[in-house]
């Protein structure tokens, strides 16, 4: 859906595909073309490149953009593309396979002077050495048994004093499980924040960068909320992360669309984590601040323009945070709950954007990713977001199926959230926590919310006529044309 | 028209009684026998708009499987039970739950990858029985009442519907 209003609003007429599930989709509704390409599975559907092409071929598209699911970082695709004549709307497919792999990437970073979460390369079975690397690395840091998994073989060294025993534990827990006392050693990252750096690239040869996104809000490793700027990333910082993140981007031949990933400690080191080759669900953040359309800026790189700015001439504008919402139940462990949609009330007003594809009358598909919409609040301050990101979660409205709004209106009420103090594991640390008390209603509700149960099984029964549905009488009517009709 | 509604939310129960009588385009309201200066109308499907002495309330409200009302208004969730007396409608079964043999029902499909307990087993009221896969998720369902687990119709790797009884508890 996203990818389509930027097409219509650059005039070019736009082909979709769907499943058999996706039929009622929004996008499939609005689009000028849409071919079924299979059943609800993805693997027979959505994951078929060779339905892709020549529904693409078939329709005469110039262009392929593979959206932020399914095969947008299979390398595959733009080789396919390529092969067929066909514009890719993204990087090439070798730039995907380097960047898109962890071990290649981190090479690549290293190449680029990017610096990765620093350890030894090599396995180690000497205790004395490791020790002595680990004071030059300084403390604390962490011990991984090169078999190791799951926490086994793991130990974290918070002194140089505790390294002796951990290193006893380390490696007999990994010979005992398996056989193998070979250690690494790697810098312990404590409660981490995950911000990431957007990059755009043209065929030009200019690389810029964007500004960061900071997504720290995870749950289980998937993000809930992510915001622009982070909190904790000063002009002089964005700028050195800026410049690595496109340093790399410049080492790996990238063009179009990309995020270099990073966690930051507690004194604001930055370390490469992975770099993502396509378009992230969370981009609306970065146009909010930066007032630019990535995606249209996509399909104009891949049509051969060149990037309109320089990187030093963009700085965030205001703040923006977006949320995820979910069809998910928070009350029972985040289990998705699709269905369809009986009713709902949008959020708009000031500041505020939404992202979706759903209607009343829409029932969400339980073979994909329930994610109903993204909700982004704009403020000029992050308080100002904060109130906004509140207000509008007060307004939207869903009923017959759960969603998730209840969890962010809980975490945009935590202190720790409101002063930015975050990282990857507060999120399921606040969750482990027992819900604070619920809030008051304000009085009246109670009565009201019996008065409405009541109204509504008066209209159910049909006993009473519901009022909403009666149009004004004819008579009425006339009488208000003729005077509206009247002479002056 | 009089009815009976129960109103369940995190914070409690209580019950009242309303009485609707149609007076031209809008209602005369009692709420538990004492007139109430209230309007009340259908503002868009699905959803109510009451003002009760000035103060305005917007609540959603969506039919549920049991034959109750969820409501939402802002962040505040009801259940609602509603009762016309004078119909010869029984006790909804909404208002059975929690008491007697309970059934564990696969909220949707998926696949059943862990057992978590045997078939006899003494459970706890939200101890997890079993563990389902669904759309990549792992989930956990667990036991809704404290009992003895009576029957388990699930197996491990087995694909199950929406609907489907898994488990009863006793």
């Amino acid at each position: 859906m996203r990818i389509l209003r930027a097409c219509h609003e650059m005039a070019i007429p736009a082909v979709c595909v769907y499943s058999e599930v996706d039929r009622t989709a929004l996008h499939v509704r609005l689009a000028e073309e849409a071919y079924l390409i299979g059943p609800a599975a993805s693997r027979e559907s959505y994951l078929r490149i060779d339905k892709l092409i020549d529904v693409a071929k078939r329709s005469g598209c110039d262009a392929v953009h593979p959206g932020y699911g399914f095969l947008a970082e299979n390398p595959a695709l733009p080789r396919a593309c390529s092969d067929a004549g066909i514009t890719f709307i993204g990087p090439s497919a070798e730039t995907m396979e380097i960047m898109g792999s962890k071990t290649a990437g981190k090479q690549l970073a290293r190449r680029a002077e990017v610096p990765t979460v620093p350890g030894t390369d090599d396995p180690n079975e000497n205790p004395d050495e490791v020790q002595s690397l680990a004071r030059a690395m300084g403390y604390p840091v962490v011990l991984k048994a090169v078999a190791g998994g799951g926490g086994k073989g793991m130990r974290v060294v918070p002194e140089d004093a505790a390294f002796a025993s951990a290193w006893r534990d380390a490696s007999s827990e990994a010979l005992n499980a398996f056989g193998d006392l070979r250690v690494f050693l790697e810098k312990y990252l404590d409660s981490p924040r995950h911000i990431e750096i957007q990059i755009f690239a043209d065929s030009h040869g200019r690389v810029v960068s964007l500004g960061e996104r900071e997504c720290s809000i995870q749950r289980r490793h998937q993000k809930v909320i992510e915001e622009a700027p982070s909190t904790v990333v000063t002009p002089e910082l964005r700028r050195k992360m800026g410049e690595a993140a496109v340093r790399l981007a410049r080492a790996g031949g990238y063009v179009n669309a990309g995020t270099v990933e990073f966690l930051v400690d507690a004194n604001l080191n930055f370390y490469f984590l992975e770099v993502n080759t396509r378009l992230q669900v969370e981009h609306p953040v970065t146009e909010q601040v930066t007032g630019l359309d990535l995606v249209k800026l996509q399909i104009a790189i891949a049509a051969g323009h060149r990037l309109p700015f320089a990187w030093e001439t963009i700085s965030p504008r205001g703040h923006a945070m977006e949320v995820r919402l979910y069809a998910e139940d928070p009350d029972n462990n985040f289990f998705p709950c699709p269905g369809k949609i009986i009713a709902r009330r949008i959020a708009t007003g000031p500041g505020i954007r939404l992202d979706e594809g759903v209607y009343r009358g829409w029932t969400v598909p339980m073979e994909y990713d329930p994610l109903l919409s993204k909700l982004i609040a704009w403020g000029n301050s992050r308080e100002e977001t904060i109130a906004r990101l509140r207000r509008a979660l007060d307004e939207y409205t869903i009923t017959g199926i759960r969603t998730n709004v209840s969890l962010f209106r809980r975490i945009l009420a935590e202190p720790e959230f409101l002063k930015g103090e975050i990282h990857t594991r507060w999120l399921d640390q606040l969750l482990s926590r027992p819900r604070p008390p619920a809030v008051t209603p304000r009085a009246g509700t109670e009565a009201a919310a019996a008065i409405a149960a009541a109204y509504w099984e008066s209209i159910q029964s049909n006993s009473m006529e519901a009022p909403s549905a009666e149009t004004a009488s004819r008579w009425k009517q006339e009488g208000r044309r003729q005077q509206v009709d009247r002479q002056p | 028209m009089k009815f009976e509604v129960q109103l369940d939310s995190i914070t409690g129960t209580t019950k009242h009684v309303v009485d609707l009588e149609k007076t031209g385009s809008s209602y005369k309201v009692l709420l538990d026998g004492e007139p109430v200066d209230a309007d009340v109308i259908l503002a868009a499907p699905n959803a109510v708009s009451v003002i009760l002495n000035g103060a305005a309330f917007d609540i959603h409200i969506a039919p549920t499987l049991d034959g109750t009302y969820k409501l939402q208004t802002g962040p505040h969730e009801f259940r609602a039970d509603v009762r016309d007396p004078r119909a010869w409608r029984g006790k909804k079964a909404g208002a059975l739950e929690a008491e007697g043999r309970q059934q564990l029902i696969a909220p949707m499909p998926g696949k059943v990858i862990r057992l978590l307990v045997s078939a006899g087993d003494q459970v706890e009221a939200g101890q997890g029985i079993l563990v389902i896969e669904a759309m990549k998720m792992q989930n956990e369902l667990r036991s809704p009442k404290t009992g003895k687990l009576e029957r388990l119709h699930a197996k491990e790797g087995q694909a199950v519907n929406a609907g489907d009884i898994l488990a009863w508890i006793e």
